[in-house]
């Protein structure tokens, strides 16, 4: 059974003509024990849906579903909710009050939201910086007195301590250095597979996804364009806008032959955007349907989801 | 001859032992990109500023030699480098903060034309929309006489783009050009730099953490850990055979699926050894020392005592 | 399963530059003096001023007590600063004034920040209305001239040094009030608010303990600029007449009485007293600027 169901998730910033959508109707499912990587660039909508789905955030309209129970905007906030669904953020200097040591700012959630009886806090505490390769010699340390990558590991034992089933993780890798980032992610799999946590992975960098996700879904101005698992979506993607998000990847490889990129411009301003598909001033496959219909997701084969009106009479036409 | 010959460069801290840079030396030839890769720290930001004459007045530029075209930059009294606004021009990393906010960006270039060509108002008027066009801004005319908080990131990089290329360099000097954007608008700004080093023939110091990058973009590899030099070389040579310990862990890095756990060794080579001798896999005695560049095939170059067969035969017989 | 180790040495964060360990345990090891020349010179003063406000008094001759046939002789052997008009030991004077001006310049500077900081974090962390009506507030009481408004509060609480401390007091919470809020905006946007709310925070449990606390700064640095403002505060409302009378001694006091010997050539009973309030302020300065960029 599904652990988190999203159902037309709509998020907008501001009221009334002048609202700015961020999220516009994203229907999205987590498994237990699964990553689903939430891809897309600056402005697609990713953070602010993360952020929905941890209840930092409020939804405009729409559904969530969380073990099978329909979650409404109160429960979002309270312990019952907050304990199962948690979040690991961008700047891990940022993220931790500077103020607090370490065991201060692991208590904290087990003394807020759980029931854990005080002596075996910091049992608790001791275990889950074990767990996320730190040791209990770290507790009495400052944020200021720990690295990046040792501030994003507290950031992880604070979001699992309670042992969530879902952690969002927002780009948690992005400011650390690349062989940092290497042994983040080695330790998210590590406690993934040991466990049972899913995650919801959100980052701009397809190759940090790749790594760690089971599924893919990609993200432009608001919605999914396309989602498939990992190994589809980098093998075979079917979205103009995935392929040219892939194709702007720089390769490894000395040998190969730099491929120009297909999209011109810039992501257009989400407050203005055109009827039809949001892509198509830059779609290289645009044609006048485009520019006239919403876009509707399609499944192109089972447990693939593509929002393209080219990529339907791709299918159409070849029986 | 070189466009930029960096020989044995050294920058340290004023009133310290300590050095950002040890003995660096590379070189930039016409036509090419040679790209100075590190992780944060590694030396290659202050390597750039040391370049343009911008270091902060907290570092001192300690020795080595400075040629460009050939001619000698540093002030073998003063220690000082000469600013070498004609030949050298850069651009970086967060081109928002490096454009006056309160100046139309049209006038900001046509400032530069008129500073660094002589030319007359009208002239450096028309210039600057010519120069923005140059760079792929579409309305060229409207841009120049936007401000740059109304512009984005990417808009704003070309519009540093612009304003270096007007000063007609021979050198271009991007620190970390794309860090701050999205990968599409990273590529569309990684085609725009190849452009112009096609079209001029200039040569640029290509600065990034993303050895992915340096594939797609350098002709020529420098990697950089702890201010010194740990192998340089073509950029096939160097990503295909790497030399030296760190720069096959930086590719393990991004490449390996597996966990990079590396044994620490407990050992401090201080101030004289090899910088990466505590994290080194390989290291021995003689890292205490400062390695030379040992060359592995013409032009490839690495700073790793595992290179001197003497030493190694030597090492291996005491084992 | 073994956890993926912390690289300690390497995990530092993105940006700025390469330090090398040696060079952080060197920066450490260089003199405070040589860092920081103007407040350890602030610091050293205040240590005298307080050393003599607390120890001093045990020292020297009664301030009160008036002896004609000795009056307005000058700084001597026998009397440091000479004796005013009454015959009293302008020194002995000046040493109890310490102990009176320091103790309220500080406590005046210590209420003031707290209930400023206070209202501060409420008007920055809640926003809306709150911090309209604050704001607000705050502009009215800003628009009158500090000295003006402390002698105003004092002509309506009555003439009492309690009073005096409250009016000029009152006089400071905004500035307090306004740098809080400002810095909690900024604060409050920081991903370890997120976090916090994501631990289960209530709101005023976020507001005051983790937002408030790393709001300080600010307010810490200007504090110690406002404990020197206020001695000259105090003691210019008592050259005035208005809180401290004669014939307590108190530097303002012994200013205004010892003002009209300067014309008949008697300098030094309004001098020394005015020279000290001087250097008092100059030292709190000194401290409050250099300590204006430095992690407390």
């Amino acid at each position: 059974m599904a652990l988190l169901q999203l159902t037309d998730i709509q998020k907008s910033y501001g009221r009334g003509p002048k609202a700015v959508p961020a999220v516009r109707g994203v229907d999205l499912v987590i498994d237990r024990g699964e990553t689903v990587g939430l891809v897309g660039e600056s402005g697609c909508g990713k953070t602010s849906l993360g952020r929905v789905v941890v209840g930092l955030q409020s939804a405009t309209d729409g559904e969530i579903l969380f073990d099978g129970e329909a979650i409404d905007r109160g429960q979002l906030s309270q312990p019952g909710y907050r304990r199962r669904v948690q979040m690991v953020f961008q700047h891990p200097d940022q993220s931790l009050n500077p103020r607090l040591r370490v065991k201060q700012m692991l208590a904290e959630p087990l003394r807020l939201l759980t029931d854990v009886p005080s002596e075996e806090i910091t049992d608790r505490i001791e275990r889950t910086l074990t767990l996320v390769g730190l040791g209990p010699g770290y507790m009495e340390r400052r944020s200021r007195q720990l690295s990046g990558g040792q501030q994003q590991r507290v950031a992880i034992a604070r979001a699992l301590i309670c042992e969530p089933d879902l952690v969002v993780l927002d780009e948690p890798t992005s400011s650390l250095d690349q062989s940092v980032r290497a042994r983040i992610l080695a330790l998210l799999r590590d406690i993934q597979q040991e466990r049972q946590v899913a995650y919801l992975f959100i980052s701009h960098d397809l190759s940090t996804v790749r790594k760690i996700a089971d599924r893919v879904a990609v993200m432009y101005l608001g919605r999914v364009v396309e989602l498939a698992d990992t190994e589809t979506i980098f093998e075979s993607p079917q979205h103009p806008y995935t392929r040219a998000l892939l194709s702007a990847v720089p390769r490894m490889d000395p040998h190969r032959k730099r491929e120009r990129i297909m999209i011109p411009g810039e992501t257009p301003n989400p407050s203005a955007l055109p009827s039809g598909c949001s892509f198509q001033d830059r779609c290289p496959l645009v044609h006048d349907r485009c520019t006239r219909e919403a876009v509707y997701p399609l499944a192109v084969a089972a447990g693939h989801l593509v929002e393209c009106f080219a990529v339907e009479d791709r299918v159409a036409g070849a029986p | 001859m070189s466009l930029l010959e960096v020989t044995d460069l050294t920058v340290g801290v004023k009133g310290s032992q300590a050095s950002l840079l040890r003995n660096v030396s590379f070189s930039v030839e016409p036509g090419r990109i040679a790209g100075l890769v590190g992780e944060s720290g590694s030396g290659k930001t202050v390597a750039s500023l040391s370049i343009m004459g911008l270091l902060p007045n907290t570092l001192e530029l300690r020795s080595g030699s400075l040629q460009v075209n050939g001619r000698e930059m540093i002030d073998c009294e003063t220690g000082r480098v000469e600013r070498t606004s004609d030949e050298l021009a850069m651009i970086f990393q967060q081109p928002r903060s490096a454009l006056n906010p309160t100046m139309k960006v049209g006038r900001q270039i046509a400032r530069v034309l008129r500073i660094n060509q002589g030319m007359e108002r009208k002239e450096s008027r028309d210039e600057a929309v010519g120069m923005l066009s140059r760079v792929g801004i579409p309305g060229a005319s409207r841009v120049a006489e936007a401000y740059p908080h109304q512009l984005s990131g990417g808009m704003c990089q070309r519009v540093m783009i612009a304003m270096a290329l007007s000063c007609k360099p021979r050198i271009l000097i991007a620190d970390e050009p794309t860090t701050a954007l999205d990968v599409t608008i990273q590529a569309q700004i990684f085609d725009l730099i190849l452009d112009l080093v096609a079209d001029t023939g200039s040569g640029v110091v290509f600065i990034t953490h993303d050895l992915a990058a340096v594939s797609e973009m350098c002709d020529d590899v420098v990697v950089l850990y702890g201010g010194q030099v740990m192998e340089t070389g073509s950029k096939v040579e160097v990503l295909d055979n790497p030399a030296h310990p760190y720069t096959k862990f930086l590719l393990d890095a991004i490449e390996r699926e597996v966990d990079p756990r590396i044994e620490e060794k407990d050992v401090n080579f201080g101030l004289t050894g090899c910088r990466f001798g505590h994290r080194c896999p390989h290291a021995f005695s003689a890292c205490a020392n400062l390695p030379p560049l040992y060359e592995v095939t013409p032009g490839h170059a690495a700073s790793c005592f595992l290179l001197d067969e003497e030493l190694t035969r030597g090492a291996a017989a005491t084992d | 399963m073994s956890a993926i180790p912390a690289d300690d040495f390497h995990e530092h964060e993105g940006g700025g530059p390469f330090i090398p360990p040696e060079i952080d345990a060197t920066a450490q090891r260089a003199s405070f003096v040589r860092r920081k020349p103007l407040a350890a010179i602030g610091i050293v003063i205040l240590s005298v001023y307080v050393l003599v406000a607390v120890l001093g008094p045990f020292f020297v001759v009664d301030p009160l007590t008036t002896d004609p046939s000795n009056a307005l002789l000058p700084p001597s052997a026998e009397h440091w600063f000479g004796t005013d008009k009454f015959g009293r030991d302008v020194f002995a004077r000046a040493v109890y004034s310490a102990r009176l001006d320091l103790s309220v310049g500080v406590a005046i500077a210590m209420a003031a920040t707290a209930i400023g900081s206070v209202i501060g974090v409420i008007a920055g962390y809640w926003g809306g209305w709150v911090d309209e009506v604050m704001m607000r507030l705050t502009d009215v009481v800003l628009a009158f001239p500090g000295f003006v408004l402390a002698l105003v509060l004092v002509a309506v609480l009555g003439n009492s040094i309690p009073n005096v401390m409250i009016a000029v007091g009152a006089a400071y919470i905004p500035y307090f009030i306004r740098l809080t809020r400002a810095e909690v905006l900024t604060q409050r946007e920081l991903e370890y608010v997120d976090g916090a709310r994501l631990a289960g925070n209530s709101r005023w449990r976020i507001a005051f303990r983790h937002v408030l606390p790393n709001s300080l700064r600010p307010s810490l640095v200007q504090a110690t600029l406002v404990a020197g403002w206020s001695i000259l505060t105090v003691a210019g409302l008592a050259f005035l007449g208005v809180g401290i009378r004669p014939p307590t001694p108190e530097w303002g006091v012994m200013v205004a009485e010892g003002a009209p010997d300067i014309i008949t050539g008697q300098w030094w009973t309004a001098l020394f007293p005015g020279g000290l309030i001087v250097l008092a302020v100059m030292a709190f300065h000194f401290i409050g600027d250099e300590f204006g960029g430095e992690p407390l």
